[in-house]
């Protein structure tokens, strides 16, 4: 993967308050999700990766360059802030218009991308309606617009879903997973799950400003030693099933599900409890319905790791 | 595109956003009234000599001084650019719209100066019409031949006020792109160390902005008469070149504090 | 009961009584200036002009009252008079931001969707500045009467001035209504603080130089009213049956103070509102 922001031993803080703590990570194309309870130092890792803050110690590297202070490397970066602060009285378009001629594009080039990129949010009918006077969506997706407009190749936006409605918010969410297809680095920051989930499977999961796992959630999950995996399986025979695999010694604890036609097995051993499963329903003659793993996800990595 | 064309063109759209934001909003209509309540002032004068209201041995030329070294150069100009200057920053930080004008391939100290650009334009804009308009209903209609001779006065306090506006106009700017709390400082500023140490005997005048202006001021009004009781006036060219180097040395000082200091928005 | 429930209940004790809910806005203005140690040490040199008075009250009864030593009700107009360059910074540190800070912060809906009203809110924020503003005058102004009392050996002093307490009391509260609702009322009118304090500042010290330039060309103080401290002082001189300082009629001066505390209350009042319509 080629690394487009590097984080080395990053650290920040504020008098005595360390808001991030020695942090290290490797970004590469495609969407990660930067997760995080709220407190945990997400905002301040995304002021310091777009060069709104020096950093304490360590250094952020973006294409192998210092971010601070190098106004050039702003071309390629656009941020969507959380703050929902505006110049509330300028229209939509002369928002986006304005941004784009600080970019350095001419005056018809910047129409001419204001009003592609209006589109792509959904705010053509509103381009000359006044900031102020836009909804809460409305204002959220003016925020994204001003930040991909001028075609970055770095996209990082802080909380880019607050606000939207459910259709907006999967349109948004459509945006990124195809910005991301498309080779961009866009990171992405939340402290809801879902929305995460729904974008990417690439997390890095910060708490109490250090990053305590970074990747793709599912292999964290199997790195979570400490927490057994659980797998539901319904079949037609549940209790012979639960009967045949307690007796392996991976295999920790067995749930019945109060309909009686489903069993949740709590195993150390994922992957060998996978690879037996099948020959031994054949053998057994039971018939598989449904099998699921409840938390190999990112719910769950985020509770083991932070609670 | 030459470096100093893209230069030129980054100062450009920085300061007619800065225009926009600060001079085309409601606070603008007060700032306004001030400077027309000059232009009353001068109507009032006017309408005294003409109809003899009052038997008082005051002339068009000392209306005009009164005007000029008291309400315009020691308070109009000090306002404005105070009002203005500290907004400057402060108010991009406390609206939480600085991020969009510093995630910008735009060097800061650029941002700074065209900032500083539009506060100049914006003052001149509010200022010298009062003044030329205070002179034109004072003088037109009493003595044309007084009217062509005190142009040349004119011209002075013109140049004196974009003076003014260039000094007090960085220095606000660099308060208020460093404290918190600028309007207090930039008050504290303007009308208790400027309005004290003037006063005082000895080298402690000559840090003030005022002092400069008091000494290249063609009129005389009661306080730099006072002023100049208690201690020389500077030579003209030393008065002008100290304010020149006054507003590039606060300029510059802003777009080092702005480069460096890191502006905290309030989540 | 073996299990007892502590979920949910309602409040089944005593409510405040609805006059008092004004004080609850007040008190949390006080707390959130009285942290600030800028602020704390404004008011600390606001209390110096009191100090240096206290020396005189003592000198003026050790050595006797001669000159500027002269205890009387002069004494006590002045010592305010002199407390009105603080009261204006105070007022502007305290007041500028009461409600244009709220107006940002959408603050208003969230206090008016209480059970309180409109003129509790006002008041409260009122109370704010007014504490704030007794404490550079009418509290300083009545311990100086206190201890030129107390500094005298019998009560002559009491029985021949005991009519300046009320005078003291009149002054200050002139001063403290005047820069708080007007400070309040420029508050209202703006989301920034900083435009609030710009704007009241601008107001006094113009009004003053206006004044200054109408003084030199007419040559008379007859004009003193357009001056906002000028107004003050004569409304000063009228509660301490003072001879006037300018040759303005002093009922003309009480009443562009009254017009200017009426104008911010009116101002005031068509501001505070929970919603605001964006067109």
């Amino acid at each position: 993967m080629t690394e487009i922001l590097e984080a080395s031993g990053l650290s920040k803080w504020y008098g005595q308050v360390i808001a991030v703590n020695k942090v290290s990570f490797r970004i590469g194309p495609g969407v990660t999700g930067l997760l995080g309870p709220n407190g945990a130092g997400k905002s301040t890792l995304m002021k310091l990766v777009t060069g709104q803050l020096r950093p304490s110690q360590g250094q952020v590297a973006l294409f192998g360059q210092r971010i601070w202070n190098n106004y050039p490397l702003f071309r390629r970066i656009g941020f969507c802030p959380e703050q929902d602060s505006f110049y509330e009285w300028m229209t939509g378009a002369e928002f986006v218009a304005a941004l784009l001629r600080l970019h350095g594009f001419g005056e018809a080039e910047a129409e001419s991308r204001t009003t592609s990129v209006l589109e792509l949010v959904g705010l053509a009918d509103a381009r000359d309606k006044k900031l102020g006077a836009y909804s809460k969506g409305m204002r959220q997706r003016i925020k994204l617009a001003q930040a991909v407009a001028h075609d970055p190749e770095v996209l990082v936006l802080d909380e880019p879903l607050a606000g939207m409605d459910p259709v907006a918010r999967r349109e948004t969410i459509r945006l990124v997973r195809g910005w991301g297809k498309a080779g961009r680095c866009v990171i992405v920051s939340s402290h809801i799950l879902h929305e995460i989930e729904a974008m990417t499977s690439t997390i890095l999961l910060i708490h109490n400003g250090q990053v305590l796992a970074d990747g793709d959630v599912h292999q964290i999950r199997d790195l979570i030693d400490q927490h057994p995996h659980h797998i539901f399986i319904r079949c037609s025979e549940p209790r012979r099933l639960a009967e045949i695999l307690f007796r392996f010694e991976d295999v920790l604890s067995v749930r019945f599900e109060p309909d009686g036609r489903a069993v949740t097995f709590e195993s150390e051993k994922p992957d060998e409890f996978y690879q037996r499963l099948p020959d031994l329903l054949l053998r057994h003659q039971i018939e598989l319905e449904e099998i699921t793993s409840p938390d190999d996800n990112l719910q769950a990595v985020f509770h083991y790791l932070v609670k | 595109m030459s470096s100093l064309a893209k230069m030129w063109r980054e100062f450009r759209t920085i300061a007619f956003l800065t225009i926009d934001t600060l001079f085309w909003s409601k606070k603008t209509i007060f700032v306004a009234l001030i400077s027309l309540f000059i232009v009353a002032l001068a109507i009032l004068a006017r309408l005294i000599l003409t109809y003899n209201w009052i038997r008082s041995p005051f002339t068009p030329p000392q209306v005009f001084a009164t005007l000029m070294s008291t309400a315009v150069v020691h308070f109009l100009v000090v306002f404005i650019t105070l009002f203005y200057g500290t907004a400057l920053i402060s108010e991009e930080v406390e609206g939480k719209t600085l991020t969009y004008l510093f995630l910008r391939p735009i060097p800061k100290p650029v941002i700074m100066l065209g900032k500083y650009l539009a506060l100049v334009w914006i003052t001149l804009l509010l200022v010298v019409p009062s003044i030329v308009f205070s002179y034109l209903i004072l003088y037109l209609g009493s003595d044309l031949g007084l009217f062509f001779e005190d142009m040349g006065a004119l011209a002075q306090d013109l140049g004196i006020v974009v003076l003014a506006i260039l000094a007090y106009g960085a220095l606000f700017a660099l308060i208020g792109a460093w404290l918190r709390h600028s309007v207090l400082a930039g008050l504290l500023y303007a009308f208790g160390w400027e309005g004290i140490i003037p006063y005082l005997p000895g080298y402690l005048r000559k840090l003030t902005i005022t002092h400069y202006i008091q000494s290249i001021l063609p009129h005389d009004d009661t306080a730099v008469a006072i002023a100049m009781l208690i201690g020389e006036r500077s030579g003209p060219l030393e008065s002008v070149l100290t304010l020149v180097l006054l507003a590039v040395l606060f300029l510059s000082t802003a777009s080092l504090i702005v480069r460096e200091k890191e502006y905290l928005i309030e989540q | 009961m073996p299990i007892h429930d502590v979920t949910y209940r309602h409040w089944s004790g005593e409510w405040t009584s609805h006059p008092y809910r004004w004080w609850v806005i007040t008190r949390q203005g006080i707390s959130l200036l009285i942290r600030k140690k800028r602020f704390v040490a404004l008011m600390i040199l606001s209390a110096i002009p009191f100090l240096v008075r206290t020396v005189i009250l003592y000198l003026s009864v050790v050595v006797g009252q001669l000159g500027f030593l002269k205890i009387d009700a002069k004494f006590f107009e002045d010592f305010l008079t002199q407390q009105l360059f603080f009261a204006f910074v105070i007022a502007i540190y305290a007041g500028a931001g009461l409600i244009a800070n709220d107006l940002k912060g959408n603050a208003l809906q969230i206090y008016l969707s209480k059970p309180i009203t409109r003129k509790d809110y006002v008041i409260g924020k009122l109370g704010v500045v007014a504490v704030f503003l007794s404490i550079p005058t009418l509290v300083p102004g009545l311990l100086l009467f206190v201890l030129a009392v107390a500094f005298h050996s019998n009560l002559d002093f009491l029985q021949q001035n005991y009519w300046v307490i009320g005078s003291i009391v009149m002054y200050s509260l002139a001063i403290i209504l005047t820069y708080g609702l007007v400070v309040l009322a420029l508050s209202a009118l703006s989301k920034s603080s900083r435009f609030a304090g710009i704007v009241f500042a601008a107001f006094f010290f113009f009004s003053q130089i206006v004044y200054g330039i109408l003084h030199q060309i007419l040559r008379t103080t007859s004009v003193a009213w357009v001056s906002l401290t000028q107004n003050l002082i004569q409304v000063g001189d009228f509660f301490f049956a003072a001879p006037p300082h300018y040759a303005s009629p002093t009922w003309v001066s009480g009443l562009i103070v009254a017009g200017l505390m009426a104008a911010s209350a009116w101002l005031i009042h068509r501001r505070i509102r929970a919603v605001e319509v964006v067109q």
